[in-house]
């Protein structure tokens, strides 16, 4: 035990088989996707499938071709939003993760904490919205959307949001952000406070009581005391909704309009019964990877083990 | 410092009755010692004090003024916890200042106390670790310190040495002592260690089955217990309790008990002069019994003594009379040969009488 940190313990060549399958599964396609996102569409087409291709940059230009601050001459006319879609991404991603784990937090701590009448059945019913798919709601949210949550344009705050933003007809919630937004919340609510129940019920109860006697009311005893102890549930959840937020496709199609639509819808559009830009749909991909990984990067450095280490006698 | 009165404290869980109405005052600036064994009802009564739990019945008063409606952060009360519930995510100087920072005092002011009451209990140089890089004798100081630097006029304690192991809880009940000494304020123990009580306490309160036994000074509670329970729960080794009867041979009464039987000197029988029945329970504490083997037989217990516990200067000796367990309390150089049959001479003034219908002392 010389070295313990250099020397393993050799394996059975089936493990290393297993291991370069997983590998392969994972890292195969994104591989691919950064390959192809270097080559024309010819290229992909054609089949030369090897590593000997000639390198261009030309897909990411015209999928930034709305960001970029020079003319480009292979595109006439720009008709990808990439950069528009991308600030909405980035607007409906995050307020509906921020919005959600506020929200599934407090939710999560009532129903560990405080007995009331129906908890039991509310924090076992909660998981059960879970298992509804989308695809079901699509149709009575598109409609209740567009119909019902709805402000006339003939009333005083309708008015003032068709002189700011312009438009014809009723300011409905359809094709706005915040429609997107509130999908999305009760789409992923339901796990956040899943999973965060789990982590409130390990703060030991004993240490709310010593934050009470020391002063605090219920909000400071959740916010300084309860809450910087389950950073790392809120840093699981907030990946888990940030992750689903970003790459919705169904509901956001439904609901979005040509101002508000996210990054995978735009991806969509670059494929028409004439043609499928797969050069310009694999750079877009590869530019849609990027937030979530970043993200993901900056949260999971928030999971550490052991939060409450010392609080209370083992 | 205030007084507090708790009147008629009862508590409920659903139609189950844990306090049977607790009456009981602490005068300004009083070590109060709740004592008693787990399920009494002590560490409840403590937490409605604080406000942990809420009244279901009665009212706690402090200098007169009902409390048991008011939130814990409005009482003005500091606790210890029995498991120091440390915020683990605050070093130890923020631990500490946790309830002055939520009253936003300045910061200069924070400062300067943390470290006075650090340099109190030795934790100076531990001010910036997190409570898990802590032992755990360290740790109870902090939840120490956590309530000393508040300016609080009473302090909780909730068994706060009972996690800690038999040679820090003595240093530490030492500790307690001196601070105690230092601190001015009004202050409620919790324990179901009778050594603490008697060690720290201005004021015993014996608790058993949800209800006060006896409080009064830790001497008086020794001295003159009311009842069984609390001339068995004070004092270690434990009170002996013999079965007895009141026999009259000639001129002489007796309390005649299997294999013994003493004469009754006249205190003993102005004691008895209304005592109703036959039977009796006498109550003899072990270091009362003195080993003399040319001690008369109507003054002395013959004991047959199966084992020696040495524990330095004294020596417990677990003997037995007939059915009858007994223990005996004497100085180790004392020559006894285990297996044997001796006699221990007792003296009738310090035999505590019971009356074994309703357990209560006989005065």
């Amino acid at each position: 035990m010389a070295h313990p940190d250099t020397t393993y313990e050799r394996q059975h060549p089936a493990f290393y088989a297993v291991i370069f399958t997983l590998v392969f599964m994972s890292v195969g396609p994104i591989a691919l996707m950064f390959i192809n996102s270097f080559k024309l569409d010819v290229d992909i087409i054609s089949g030369t499938t090897g590593l000997l291709f000639l390198p261009t940059i030309q897909n990411y230009e015209t999928a930034l071709c709305d960001i970029l601050p020079y003319e480009l001459d292979h595109l006439d006319y720009c008709s990808l939003k990439f950069g528009g879609a991308f600030i909405n991404s980035i607007i409906i991603t995050l307020i509906s993760t921020v919005l959600t784990l506020i929200i599934g937090c407090m939710a999560a701590y009532a129903l560990v904490r405080f007995r009331f009448m129906g908890r039991d059945t509310v924090s076992g019913t909660t998981l059960m919205v879970r298992m509804v798919p989308p695809a079901v709601l699509l149709v009575p949210v598109f409609g209740l959307w567009n119909n019902e949550f709805c402000i006339g344009r003939e009333t005083w705050v309708g008015e003032i949001i068709r002189d700011t933003f312009g438009g014809r007809g009723d300011v409905c919630l359809a094709g706005t952000h915040s429609g997107i937004i509130l999908v999305y919340i009760a789409m992923n609510l339901p796990f956040v406070i899943w999973i965060l129940q789990s982590f409130i019920v390990q703060v030991p109860r004993q240490l709310e009581e010593a934050a009470r006697m020391d002063g605090a009311g219920s909000f400071q005893v959740f916010f300084k005391v309860v809450l910087p102890l389950i950073k790392p549930g809120l840093a699981a959840a907030a990946i888990f909704t940030f992750r689903i937020a970003w790459n919705e496709y169904l509901l956001a199609s439904a609901l979005s309009d040509r101002d508000t639509k996210t990054v995978p819808i735009l991806i969509v559009n670059n494929m028409s019964e004439f043609n499928v830009e797969w050069g310009v749909i694999m750079a877009t991909g590869m530019l849609l990877a990027i937030p979530p990984i970043i993200f993901t990067l900056f949260a999971s450095r928030q999971i550490i083990t052991g939060m409450t280490a010392g609080a209370v006698k083992g | 410092m205030p007084k507090i009165r708790l009147d008629g404290l009862t508590k409920r869980y659903g139609n189950f009755e844990v306090l049977h109405g607790i009456d009981l005052e602490m005068d300004d600036a009083e070590f109060t010692v709740l004592v008693g064994p787990s399920g009494c009802g002590k560490s409840t009564t403590l937490r409605m004090i604080a406000g942990l739990e809420t009244v279901s019945d009665g009212e706690i008063y402090i200098n007169d003024k009902p409390i048991s409606h008011l939130e814990p952060k409005d009482r003005d009360l500091a606790m210890v916890f029995q498991d120091y519930a440390l915020y683990p995510h605050m070093d130890v100087a923020k631990n500490m200042s946790f309830a002055l920072r939520l009253q936003k005092r300045p910061r200069a002011e924070i400062d300067k106390k943390v470290h006075e009451v650090a340099e109190m209990l030795g934790l100076t140089e531990y001010l910036h670790r997190k409570p898990a890089e802590l032992s755990g004798g360290q740790r109870q100081r902090v939840a120490m310190g956590r309530a000393l630097t508040r300016d609080s006029s009473t302090f909780l304690f909730d068994e706060p040495l009972s996690n800690l192991d038999a040679k820090l809880r003595t240093q530490m009940r030492a500790e307690l002592a001196m601070m105690r000494q230092r601190v001015h304020k009004n202050m409620i123990y919790v324990t179901h260690d009778q050594i603490e009580a008697m060690t720290l306490a201005d004021r015993i309160v014996v608790m058993h089955d949800g209800h006060i036994q006896q409080e009064g000074k830790p001497e008086t509670l020794f001295k003159t217990p009311v009842n069984k329970f609390v001339a068995g729960f004070l004092g270690t080794p434990p009170m002996n309790f013999l079965d007895a009867v009141i026999e009259s041979k000639g001129d002489d009464t007796y309390l005649t008990g299997h294999n013994f039987s003493l004469r009754c000197d006249d205190a003993t029988l102005q004691r008895l002069t209304d005592y109703p029945l036959q039977e009796i329970c006498l109550g003899i504490r072990p270091s009362d019994l003195e080993y003399d083997a040319a001690a008369h037989a109507d003054e002395s217990l013959s004991l047959q003594v199966d084992i020696a516990e040495y524990i330095g200067a004294q020596s417990v000796l677990i003997s037995h009379s007939g059915e009858q367990k007994v223990m005996v309390e004497l100085k180790s150089d004392t020559p006894i040969t285990l297996g044997e049959e001796l006699n221990f001479r007792v003296s009738l003034e310090d035999i505590h009488l019971f009356n074994p219908s309703d357990d209560r002392a006989i005065p």
